[in-house]
């Protein structure tokens, strides 16, 4: 199967640009206006853009500039071109083989190739064709999709203070005024959702895309209930980044009755979490603990006396799985079922997991 | 006994603390410090950073090993996993 690109990294010289910055003297070259059609059109279909050059930073700043949209990500300096992608993948949270990679220079291509060959290498001539090929052609665009490279470039400026910070990270959420929303999903968050249920991987519990036709059902249903989550905080609008889906007592008044056959259910007395997804954006911003810690109190509220998520025991989602541990969360005791999952469950007695006071509940 | 060694991982697991989260304040931690909530405040974020350069510098895969990732309830707990399996 074709991977879909979610970042594309691009060289300057004789690439982006028409000849090469440092001989340029006081008149850069210009950008190439074709392949300058190629990252608009990309950054609107919600694709990152990223620049790997061996030029001064000055070079990336020049043709930010020119370009007229924003870098996810800038890689400027000697070291390789594969090094450079393998930090601009870890940055972005990205896997190898969701990246293409630009550069007019064979050797350069060659390298990145024999280091990282689950990467799309791409000669500029292949570049200015992508638009039509299906990797990079996500079949839904949305409003957060298209905002994406405005979104990384807003944290990249959030990262900088957060490491001049040097406080807890919740004296730095307080301090960069974040704002986190659980409110019911609607149907006009059918696109998000299904996009997130798609995107989402190292936060996400079933490990299993949800088309929408099933998220509509899910919306529709007294059976079951979806919580969005939106983020935003001083630095920008990271909108809808995560949801729940949550079944049993929580998605109905009374115990759910086997006629209605949920998928996951239904237990009467406890509350099940058949999907708990978030962007990797909201990583390290408290999101998906304020959806942990309301999943918790709002199954509590519903009546039920535990909350049960079923998750996909993988090395991809970990960060999910340690999202659980510290929301008290713990696999029931026969451990990974023959499908690849794992019942991770607590009680909802005692103490449960904090909101902090920077989330509110609608 | 293993005190020893599990004396020396724990402080090399303050500095790695240290790195992941930024937090110089860190380096001083008891051993029964909790990892999660109100202790160290470990997040998935944090955890995730944690738990890979554990894994470069012992050659564990806590997350492939510990299903529940017990070993991260305190410093020490986490400590004592590693010298187990070195």
């Amino acid at each position: 199967m074709t991977e879909r690109i979610k970042c594309v990294v691009w060289d300057i010289d004789n690439t982006l640009l028409t000849g090469v910055y440092l001989e340029s003297g006081e008149h850069p070259p210009h950008p190439d206006p074709q392949l300058l059609g190629v990252l608009r059109e990309l950054a609107g279909r919600g694709i990152l853009n990223a620049l790997a050059s061996r030029n001064p930073p000055a070079a990336a700043e020049y043709v930010e500039r020119v370009a007229g949209t924003d870098f996810a990500a800038i890689e400027c300096g000697w070291g390789s071109k594969a090094d450079a992608i393998g930090r601009i993948a870890a940055d972005l949270s990205l896997a190898p083989d969701a990246i293409a990679f630009v550069d007019d220079d064979m050797l350069e291509r060659a390298e990145v190739t024999a280091a990282l060959p689950a990467v799309l290498v791409l000669t500029p001539e292949d570049a200015a064709e992508v638009p039509g090929w299906p990797q990079f052609s996500p079949p839904v665009i949305t409003a957060e999709a298209r905002r994406r490279g405005q979104m990384y470039a807003e944290r990249r400026r959030r990262q900088a203070a957060a490491a001049a910070f040097g406080g807890s990270r919740d004296d730095f959420l307080r301090r960069a005024g974040t704002r986190i929303t659980v409110a019911p999903a609607k149907m006009a968050d059918l696109h998000r959702l299904h996009e997130l249920s798609v995107r989402t991987h190292q936060l996400n519990s079933s490990g299993e895309p949800l088309g929408e036709d099933e998220l509509a059902r899910m919306l529709e249903s007294p059976e079951y209930r979806v919580a969005t989550v939106t983020l935003a905080d001083d630095f920008g609008d990271d909108g809808l980044v995560g949801a729940a889906v949550m079944t049993g007592n929580g998605g109905s008044p009374a115990p759910v009755t086997p006629a209605g056959s949920p998928p996951f259910g239904p237990t009467g007395l406890a509350v099940t979490v058949p999907l708990v997804m978030m962007s990797c954006r909201a990583l390290g911003r408290g999101a998906l603990d304020a959806l942990l810690a309301w999943l918790c109190r709002s199954a509590k509220a519903s009546g039920a006396a535990e909350l049960r998520v079923p998750c996909l025991v993988s090395d991809r989602n970990v960060p999910m799985r340690l999202a659980l541990a510290a929301a008290g969360l713990r696999a029931e005791p026969d451990g990974v079922a023959a499908d690849g999952r794992a019942i991770f469950a607590r009680p909802l007695t005692g103490k449960l997991p904090g909101l902090a006071d920077w989330v509110t509940v609608e | 006994m293993t005190g020893g060694q599990a004396a020396v991982v724990a402080d090399e697991l303050r500095t790695i603390l240290v790195e992941v989260t930024g937090r110089d304040e860190l380096r001083d931690i008891p051993v029964d410090t909790p990892l999660f909530g109100a202790g160290v405040g470990l997040d998935s974020l944090a955890g995730t950073l944690l738990l890979r350069q554990v894994k470069r510098r012992y050659g564990v895969d806590v997350a492939a090993e510990d299903l529940n990732l017990d070993a991260l309830a305190t410093l020490g707990t986490l400590a004592d996993f590693l010298v187990a399996r070195s």
